[in-house]
């Protein structure tokens, strides 16, 4: 049994933003993921786009919230060293209908303090972007918008909250959880945790975590949506994300460049059943269909990945954020219904969940401790040739390239799995260093980041994950006797 | 291999790179015969012939950069490299491509479904069995009936996994009849024409997958879903010449290939590189491989003028 002030149940990049900003102060702070890795839920299927806030209704929390978290991003990401690109965005528009939205969405930016915000047209459109169809004639030109590594933004959260004396509990799923007089006891799929308080940032599963500590019921619906990336070489490279009006056939769906450069589509958004994170041919078609009206040379690039995501929506809630101390559960806080704009509101969620801590009475002491930098060693991919001899003469193994599509050395993914949140599985070495994310998707660097897995972790190569628990990729030996 | 030892009988130093470990590329984990009859006048396996191509390497004195990852060629002819003493930079008179090919993935197909652990591409299948010593499934359903999924079809079988069937999404099956006689007939092993896996079911790892017949459009038919109960699909749907260099270099491709355009003498359109093999278009028999690969040596060797 693990005693704790404050448990977040929940390691997306909410749970660990809020880790981060707790990990400020000396009370004891744990954050239990239910998964093998963290960011393995809704932050896995995201996109990357930070928006800028002139989506939102004004009045909502929404609102209140993300122009002030994308305008964090940029001191976040050095502090913190994780990818970030402030590219902007345009919402474009072909039609009369069109400009109203745009100038409905000026007016939303406007009233949620979103600085910098212009309705543009003509020229200056396909100068800020060359690759937008000619047929487009209104934009709202945002230039705070911007782009990120959803994955690589949590786990610098995580690694500077654990840094900072956060613990992190992985494959550690909460499974009933009983109040207590002074808190709550948290039995799980590793071991009992006491905890003073919880915060709640479980996702689509926010609403089966409520319900298990007796709290109100509020339900989750899930919104699936899907993803492509196209190959880097690709004939398009767009310097922004287009987003199309809501007016348009195709809401939703920006087509942009994702910070490793790739172009990218995404995403629709439908009601599926909880958990559903499947690739849909519907969804692919849908993307591919919209895409083309803002860059018509899309159809010529090839598809290198197609993925899912769902987000987690709080039902009757106008569409809001829930984020709010339980009304029947004191100590228990609910930070739920975390969908669009989730990534770029996270930094600002966290630090309105501290000051709703606060404001309920939990005693938080700064401490004198805390390390708010956290480096990164640059990709080998991005190095220059002077750089790269230099660490290869540091280890040899910077020299031996593992993935051969991005270009990742095995030095890179021995660091990845001995970093502060190391990767344990195939999924968490791709998702921190790029190994499987190219043109081959894998098929020359599987088997060898196995064999690294298996000798750093020292397991053996049939007890590697692709993911979670039942994702072996190999069942065991072929011929000959097992020598360990 | 073949390239360099043509060409090591006209020049003074020949030098292959090779990024992985040992020489022989895809060769080593063709552990089936059929390869030699024309050149070596012997029915060998893969490993059998590589390794009498790694004989004539060794004979010639060729230069071998092994575990030697190429990231750039110039159309200078110089060649930026990494390898574990650091970044190295070669400078060639002639300069001849053969870096294969890669495999056709599942998303460029997009087959829609769980993305979970068991779908693999034929050659990774091939590598884990024939050289790492694992098994990667037992229950597979191979897409694809080119040579490569028929070949694995057998070698699955053969070494004690179970295959469903071969599902080949075209009226008519891809490979060599004589592959669907001894891999598939010999072992009856279904094999599903005008029928494609149109999702893939599972939760962390493949449970099943759910095919479907195709029309003369190559559209799923409706109602003809049937699910098959597998934990591995085996992906055998094309290949890509490997041209990412060439193109760095500043080649023309050939749109109908994916390799490099090339003249008579296999010169691609910078003076001096020269592509054979796979990286130029997708061969059946490696024999043939080496047949063009000897005369791209050669005229590598005559524009290098004896250097």
């Amino acid at each position: 049994m693990k005693d704790f002030d404050i448990g977040i149940i929940g390691g997306g990049i909410i749970g660990c933003g809020i880790a981060r900003e707790l990990s400020r102060y000396s009370e004891k702070t744990a954050v239990f993921e239910k998964f093998a890795d963290i960011g393995a839920g809704t932050t896995k299927g995201n996109g990357g786009f930070i928006h800028a806030g002139y989506d939102p209704f004004p009045g909502t929390l929404k609102a209140k919230l993300n122009s002030k978290g994308c305008l964090m991003y940029p001191d976040l990401a050095r502090e913190l060293n994780f990818p970030y690109k402030k590219t902007g965005c345009m919402v474009v528009g072909f039609h009369e209908d069109d400009l109203h939205s745009i100038e409905e969405l000026y007016k939303r930016g406007q009233e949620n303090g979103v600085p910098d915000l212009e309705i543009i047209s003509g020229d200056r459109i396909f100068e800020l972007e060359p690759e937008a169809n000619r047929e487009i004639r209104y934009a709202l030109y945002s230039p705070n918008s911007a782009v990120t590594d959803p994955y690589k933004t949590t786990i610098a959260f995580a690694e500077n909250a654990v840094t900072n004396g956060v613990r992190l509990f992985r494959n550690c799923e909460v499974r009933e959880i009983r109040k207590l007089d002074d808190g709550f006891l948290l039995k799980t799929s590793r071991i009992d945790f006491q905890v003073k308080y919880v915060i709640n940032a479980a996702g689509i599963y926010a609403d089966d975590i409520s319900q298990m500590a007796g709290a109100e019921e509020f339900h989750i619906i899930c919104k699936h949506g899907d993803l492509i990336i196209f190959d880097k070489s690709s004939e398009v490279n767009m310097s922004m994300s287009l987003f199309p009006t809501s007016t348009s056939a195709t809401k939703g769906i920006a087509l942009g460049t994702k910070i490793a450069g790739n172009p990218s589509l995404g995403s629709t958004s439908i009601i599926r059943e909880k958990g559903d994170i499947d690739t849909y041919k519907e969804g692919v078609d849908q993307l591919l269909a919209g895409a083309s009206r803002l860059v018509t040379n899309i159809k010529n690039c090839k598809i290198v990945r197609a993925f899912a995501g769902t987000r987690a929506v709080v039902e009757n809630n106008n569409n809001d954020f829930y984020i709010k101390p339980s009304r029947r559960v004191p100590g228990l806080f609910h930070v739920a219904g975390i969908q669009s704009p989730g990534v770029a509101c996270a930094p600002a969620i966290a630090e309105y969940v501290v000051e709703m801590l606060l404001e309920n009475g939990v005693r938080l002491t700064t401490t004198d401790y805390f390390t708010a930098v956290r480096t990164d060693e640059k990709p080998f991919a991005e190095m220059s040739d002077e750089e790269r001899n230099e660490i290869i003469a540091r280890n040899p193994a910077y020299g031996k390239i593992v993935c051969r599509c991005e270009m990742v050395t095995e030095g890179e993914i021995m660091d990845a799995i001995h970093s502060v949140v190391g990767a344990t599985t195939v999924g968490g070495v791709k998702r921190r260093t790029r190994a499987g994310m190219g043109r081959c998707q894998s098929g020359f660097c599987q088997h060898r980041v196995i064999e690294i897995l298996a000798r750093e972790l020292q397991i053996d190569p049939c007890e590697v994950y692709y993911e979670n628990e039942g994702s072996n990729l190999l069942f065991g030996r072929l011929k000959g006797a097992d020598i360990q | 291999m073949a390239a360099a030892c043509k060409a090591a009988e006209k020049v003074r130093k020949v030098l292959i790179i090779e990024r992985n470990d040992s020489l022989g590329g895809v060769l080593n984990q063709c552990i089936h015969t059929g390869f030699g009859l024309h050149c070596f006048g012997e029915n060998l396996t893969g490993p059998e012939f590589a390794d009498l191509q790694q004989d004539q390497v060794n004979n010639l004195d060729i230069d071998v950069f092994l575990n030697t990852f190429v990231i750039k060629v110039l159309p200078t002819r110089e060649i930026v490299a990494v390898n574990s003493d650091g970044v190295i930079s070669v400078s060639a008179t002639s300069i001849v491509l053969a870096m294969g090919c890669r495999e056709r993935t599942r998303e460029s197909i997009v087959l829609p479904g769980a993305r979970v652990a068991g779908v693999f591409t034929a050659g990774t299948v091939q590598r884990y069995i024939n050289i790492e010593n694992f098994v990667p499934g037992n229950k597979f359903v191979i897409l694809g009936s080119g040579d490569i999924g028929l070949i694995m079809a057998r070698r699955l079988t053969l070494e004690g996994m179970e295959v469903k069937g071969v599902y080949e999404i075209m009226p008519e099956p891809n490979g060599l009849r004589r592959n669907i006689k001894n891999c598939l007939e010999d072992f009856h092993i279904p094999l599903c024409l005008s029928t494609t896996i149109t999702k893939i079911i599972g939760k962390d790892r493949v449970q099943a997958v759910v095919v479907s017949k195709v029309d003369k459009n190559l559209n799923p038919v409706s109602g003809t879903e049937k699910i098959i109960e597998c934990d591995t699909v085996l992906l055998a749907v094309g290949l890509i010449p490997e041209n990412e260099l060439t193109s760095g270099a500043g080649a023309a491709l050939n749109q109908a290939t994916n390799g490099p355009l090339v003249d008579d003498t296999y010169q691609t359109t910078i003076p001096g590189i020269f592509a054979c093999g796979n990286v130029l278009h997708v061969h059946d028999l490696a024999d043939n491989v080496v047949v063009e690969a000897e005369k791209a040596g050669e005229q590598a060797a005559e524009y290098a003028g004896g250097n």
